[in-house]
């Protein structure tokens, strides 16, 4: 009997090793270049922050002109950070849950390079002057056809695979990954042919605007993350989920209520006048499927406290999950018609939310995946925790002071915008600080990722650590600073005796 | 590319050392070996704090949307009854003064544009054979109580010049005109397309016009040369206001 399990244990090892494999290459595309855009996109940052505060640096150069660099910057976190790691975590996982190894991965490396030969002549474009100033589609309107065409080659084998799955249960993780899946396409199509094949009002054209830029928040990068948090957390934890039937009601909640959201931001514009209230409401409401969630994920994983605080992925995980928490108060008290939503329509604080959500929550969270995922599919443990550590907590303190900074500067500057019989430069003067402390910040996200990126780049390589031990963020003065040194294998000379 | 199954199956051939193989397996599939299993068994109770706090983030929804006004009434674009509210501080009360013969044809100018372009023209000219011109006409710029009958009731058969246009007929302009309108278009069209009479012709002025209209003898019918010349060669009853006084542009009333 226990050698019968132990055999199915092995076997299912062999599955899994076999699926990791498999799609090691465009996983591994997917997530190094998805770092090295994000790197890209934090110079940028850096570059046009510095700019709110001191208009002079760079200025002899046209192609970083605050209009560009800001959108650029933007843009390359979206599309090519945050797009590219969702990728790599959806083929993977949703591999790894219809418990099939992938029999396109050359075809998903293709459309990947294609993905990113489209982001790259977009963010070129942006900076030469060709954005279409639509926020979050600033690309020149010749790239969406090509994202959109890459985007279906590279997701639909995973949805052919769940089609051909062995019988059995859905996953928590497989509902969030597919809605994502088929609602972002549903959102891009819409926008993209409302704003660029048959432009109609352009009033609601901001507002169409407006409803992208949120349902790409709450519409994919919100149950990306929170599919590959409910994996994650029971994986590396081996406990259930807290309350299934909590986090299908979280599922079935955001998908009703998120659609609604965006169109708050033109509250006062000329359009009907009960759109701007049902779309803050709608993102008051995003406080009920993102609460319960993370309050289920932190109750499954806070059991074991040890090992969140020793385990990378667990460590990115939650702190992931802790920034859905602020991000979730953030939507209730930032949304607030005729209170706060005066204050943030128009200023810095929008940014700040969208910064918290991008990277506060989502990024971390593809952060733990990528620790989980990365030593699987090339079969190497990471080199160093030290770099771990570095990239953890200059990522948090970084992204907890832009978003605090950002929100609060955004508020005060929202204030001074508010009285309009001051001159303009009072609003700008109230945001000045603000602004030099989110250049600093955001220089030492720069850093952190910076580690990261090399980090992922020696994984990449298979430069890993050869060993069965995973790399713990164990402190103390034992051992070595990179791990516990494991049974090297060397190609299987050596048979692993000692454990 | 290899297949780690290769590997898998080490009792195939005898060749094979099948420990080493075994933990070569061991090796390759380390990482996938720890990790645990999904399970979706957890069935906790949900924390009534949770709920309570969902519900009264849910309540402040409902309060936001409470103020929405009738949902999806696409033709509404502000709230039912909204008045703009004065700026903070107070500095702002309601829209700056206007000298009096510069609001009244601003106004006027509009409802030029509205109901009198379609046929005398932007430039107030007509087309010389349908419609007359209003430039240098007696029946605008003489007696304001001419021209007033005339907008107000339309005119049929010959006009000032005695030449008859088109087929002889202007329908009524009155149908929905305050008082204040029709002296913003009469003052418009006294003082612009080359007319300068320089005068206002004032609400008050514009009042008794419209009472005037109402009370004649054939009210509801077209006025004719004759009428007009026997009955309304006169200026209306009314003070005059000066060109210069400072006056609301939204209501026309003088203003300090």
């Amino acid at each position: 009997m226990s050698s019968e399990v132990s055999q199915n244990l092995e076997q299912d090892a062999v599955l899994r090793a076999s699926i990791d494999r498999s799609l090691r290459h465009p996983v591994m595309f997917f997530l190094t270049s998805g770092a090295a855009w994000l790197a890209v996109s934090i110079i940028l940052g850096v570059i046009s922050s510095a700019k709110v505060h001191s208009p002079g640096f760079l200025d002899g150069c046209g192609w970083l002109t605050y209009g560009r660099t800001q959108a650029a910057h933007v843009n390359a976190l979206i599309y090519g950070w945050g797009f590219q790691a969702a990728f790599g975590v959806i083929v993977w996982m949703l591999s790894r849950l219809s418990r099939q190894e992938c029999r396109a991965s050359g075809i998903i490396l293709t459309a990947g390079h294609v993905w990113n030969f489209g982001v790259s002549i977009g963010i070129l474009g942006i900076l030469a002057g060709y954005g279409t100033g639509m926020p979050w589609m600033e690309f020149p309107s010749f790239c969406w056809p090509v994202l959109l065409l890459s985007y279906f080659a590279i997701v639909v084998w995973s949805l052919v695979q769940f089609k051909v799955r062995p019988e059995g249960h859905v996953y928590i993780s497989q509902w969030y990954l597919m809605a994502a899946m088929i609602w972002f396409p549903w959102v891009f199509i819409t926008a993209n042919v409302l704003l660029h094949v048959i432009p109609g009002n352009p009033v609601m054209a901001a507002g169409i605007n407006a409803w992208y830029k949120s349902s790409l928040i709450f519409l994919f990068f919100t149950p990306v993350a929170l599919g590959t948090a409910f994996y994650l957390v029971p994986k590396v934890s081996g406990r259930p989920i807290f309350s299934y039937s909590l986090a299908q009601f979280g599922f079935w909640a955001l998908a009703v209520i998120m659609p609604w959201a965006g169109m708050q931001k033109l509250t006062g514009a000329p359009i009907p006048y009960f759109i701007p209230y049902l779309g803050a409401a709608a993102t008051i409401m995003f406080f009920v499927p993102a609460f319960s969630a993370a309050v289920n994920i932190l109750r499954t994983a806070i059991a074991d406290p040890e090992l969140v605080n020793h385990s990378p992925t667990l460590r990115f995980t939650m702190a992931g999950v802790i920034g859905l928490i602020v991000m979730a108060v953030a939507a209730v008290f930032l949304n607030i018609p005729g209170k706060t939503l005066e204050f943030t329509q128009f200023s810095m604080s929008g940014y700040g939310f969208e910064i918290l959500a991008i990277y506060g929550f989502f990024s971390f969270v593809m952060f733990g995946a990528i620790y989980f995922i990365v030593p699987r599919v090339t079969r190497r443990e990471w080199l160093s925790r030290r770099l771990i550590k570095w990239h953890f907590f200059l990522s948090v303190y970084g992204i907890v002071f832009i978003a605090v900074i950002a929100i609060f500067g955004g508020v005060q500057q929202g204030i001074g915008q508010e009285a309009f019989d001051q001159p303009w430069s009072e609003a700008a003067q109230r945001a000045f600080p603000y602004a030099v402390f989110i250049t600093f910040v955001w220089f030492f996200i720069m850093l952190s990722n910076v580690f990261f990126f090399l980090h992922l780049t020696v994984m990449w390589l298979r430069l890993g650590r050869r060993s069965t031990h995973p790399t713990l963020l164990v402190s103390g003065h034992h051992g070595s600073p990179h791990g516990e040194d494991g049974d090297i294998d060397d190609a299987g000379s050596i048979a692993a005796s000692a454990h | 590319m290899s297949s780690p199954n290769q590997h898998s199956k080490p009792d195939l051939d005898e060749t094979i050392n099948v420990t080493r193989a075994h933990g070569r397996v061991a090796n390759e599939s380390a990482a996938a070996a720890r990790e645990k299993h999904l399970s979706d068994s957890g069935h906790e109770s949900v924390p009534l704090w949770v709920i309570t706090a969902c519900g009264v983030v849910l309540l402040i929804a409902g309060g936001v949307l409470g103020n929405a006004g009738t949902l999806f009434s696409y033709n509404n674009t502000f709230r039912e009854g909204y008045v703009r509210g004065t700026a903070p501080g107070g500095s702002d009360s309601g829209p700056e003064a206007k000298a009096a013969l510069a609001a009244f044809s601003a106004k006027g100018s509009k409802i030029y544009s509205a109901k009198c372009n379609g046929c005398h023209g932007a430039d107030g000219k007509g087309d010389g054979a349908n419609y007359p011109s209003l430039v240098g006409s007696a029946f605008v710029i003489e007696e304001s109580q001419k021209f007033a009958m005339i907008i107000l009731n339309g005119i049929q058969g010959p006009i000032s010049t005695g030449k008859t246009y088109g087929a002889g007929i202007m329908p009524p302009q009155g149908a929905g005109m305050t008082p204040e309108d029709l002296a913003g278009v009469m003052t418009y069209v006294r003082n612009n397309f080359g007319n300068s009479t320089g005068d206002v012709v004032t609400v008050e002025m514009a009042k008794a016009a419209l009472d005037l209209s109402a009370s004649r003898e054939k009210a509801g019918q077209s006025v004719t040369s004759e009428e007009i010349l026997a009955k309304h060669k006169v200026m209306l009853p009314g003070e005059q206001m000066a060109p210069d006084m400072m006056v609301n542009p939204a209501t026309l009333a003088p203003m300090e």
